[in-house]
């Protein structure tokens, strides 16, 4: 009787869960766990950084909504900020092979010398498996996921969604704020904002 | 030139980069693939009267730019206005977007060609007998497969007088034709109720008549998933339009506001309470 129990209890429970393995990725929910190949081509496994904040950050060179971040410094400084910290930090790069922002590990390692870029990896994800996991929608795209692998942050690098380089300053950073309160034991505020940006430039999309 | 089909192909491809796009008048100020000038419905401009204005865009073919909630990516249009004293502008017109893509990234905007229209108040006390330049910076994307930001300079100088002002011929009928594109105010007769239930807000219409085709819009970004399939249940006198929620709602909302369009003509601007939670069985 008591295995029967165990065993219908099971069952409940992957009933319950069942739907957050189909639905995309969600604040509050489970990070979908991945393993990537990075441009320095060592292989990365999430689950491998539990006990650790990880961010994703979903990337385009050619978007200027990325450039925005980049040529001004903010994105460079923010993986240093907060790599000194112990926060894990995987750039993403989603676009398909012949699609703006596609680059190979040799492309990608030249790009973050001569950005200053410091991101603990740069994660080349050319089959949009692990954007689509994510849901990724746009580049750049912010996504913070707690000690515990659950997501406590998905959108915007902050409130001006432009490609202005001139809208950083003054512009209150979410990534900054959700880390900033995550990393001081407080609950994440403003856990989900409307990413800005380019689409993903994954394959077999036309826009 | 050793070859003449050479230098002959030479010159055609030069006349094909000069032929201007079509519809776009000599005036118009260049964005990335394409063009926008700005038009005015009158002639002149009367104290205490009202001036619509458009800004009319075209775009090379597979090219779009945004309307104000852009959807999952893009931005819309953003116009920092010049005006003399006396002289004031009101929000833009939105004409009703399409929806632009498939699968996962849904956007909302449009391609080809497109007027947003702003009305201008001129103040009682507009002097009379001047030049009124009009001018905007504008700053738009322009996308296709990539986005390219660009900016523009457009004006327009129209006099001041005191007499009733008359239409532009040209101008006003541009503006008509792009009045009918406007979401228009649903008729009184017409029911619309929102619930709310679990991942997604049930839009129940009442219009009358048995109703199989309808997408909304949503006019304020992350309350509705852009890229998820709307369900449209044709029911007796209407419809039933289920909407997902955006993964980004996180709080309850109190009203649900865009556009529906029924047909490529009809599109109508929705503004309904979002009702008590209901348990979806």
């Amino acid at each position: 009787m008591k295995r029967f129990i165990t065993i219908s209890m099971l069952f409940v429970l992957v009933v319950l869960a069942a739907p957050h393995f189909i639905l995309a990725a969600k604040v509050g929910q489970p990070a979908p766990d991945f393993t990537g190949t990075a441009s320095n081509n060592q292989t990365y496994h999430l689950a491998d950084f539990r006990g650790k904040f990880v961010v994703l950050e979903w990337h385009n060179n050619g978007c200027p909504y990325t450039q925005k971040h980049y040529m001004s410094g903010n994105m460079q400084k923010l993986q240093k900020q907060w790599t000194a910290q112990g926060v894990v930090w995987f750039t993403i790069i989603s676009s398909a092979q012949g699609k703006q922002g596609y680059v190979d590990a040799d492309g990608e390692n030249k790009y973050m010398a001569k950005m200053g870029a410091a991101p603990t990896a740069a994660l080349l994800d050319p089959t949009g498996a692990i954007g689509h996991s994510y849901d990724a929608k746009t580049t750049p795209q912010m996504i913070v996921i707690n000690p515990q692998g659950v997501i406590i942050y998905d959108g915007a690098i902050d409130n001006r969604p432009t490609d202005d380089v001139k809208d950083i300053a003054g512009a209150t950073n979410y990534l900054n704020v959700a880390l900033g309160q995550a990393l001081a034991g407080k609950p994440v505020e403003t856990a989900a904002t409307r990413p800005y940006g380019c689409s993903v430039k994954y394959k077999g999309s036309w826009f | 030139m050793r070859n003449p089909i050479v230098g002959l192909l030479i010159v055609l491809l030069f006349m094909l980069v000069l032929i201007p796009l079509p519809g776009a008048p000599a005036s118009a100020a260049t964005i990335p693939h394409g063009t926008v000038d700005l038009v005015a419905e009158n002639q002149w401009i009367a104290p205490g009267s009202q001036t619509y204005f458009g800004l009319n865009f075209h775009l090379e073919k597979g090219w779009h730019i945004y309307w104000v909630n852009p959807g999952d990516s893009g931005q819309p249009p953003r116009i920092q206005w010049h005006l003399p004293a006396g002289l004031s502008e009101g929000e833009i017109e939105w004409p009703a977007p399409r929806r632009l893509g498939t699968s996962t990234i849904v956007d909302f905007g449009y391609d080809d060609a497109v007027m947003l229209l702003v009305p201008v108040r001129a103040s009682s006390t507009l002097p009379t007998n001047q030049v009124a330049q009009i001018a905007a910076d504008l700053r738009v994307l322009v996308c296709r497969e990539i986005c390219v930001p660009g900016k523009a300079n457009i004006s327009l100088a129209l006099p001041t007088k005191s007499m009733p002002p008359e239409v532009d011929a040209r101008s006003s009928e541009l503006i008509a034709a792009a009045r009918k594109f406007l979401p228009r105010q649903a008729p009184r007769d017409w029911e619309f109720k929102v619930t709310d239930q679990n991942d997604s807000f049930v839009l129940t219409a009442k219009l009358g008549r048995r109703t199989t085709r309808a997408v909304f819009f949503p006019l304020e970004e992350a309350q509705v998933d852009n890229s998820a399939p709307q369900r449209v249940v044709p029911v007796a006198g209407g419809f039933q339009l289920t909407l997902r929620k955006s993964d980004q709602l996180l709080k309850r909302i109190t009203r649900l506001r865009g556009v529906l369009e029924l047909s490529a003509n009809q599109t109508y601007a929705v503004d309904v309470a979002v009702g008590d939670t209901q348990v979806a069985k």
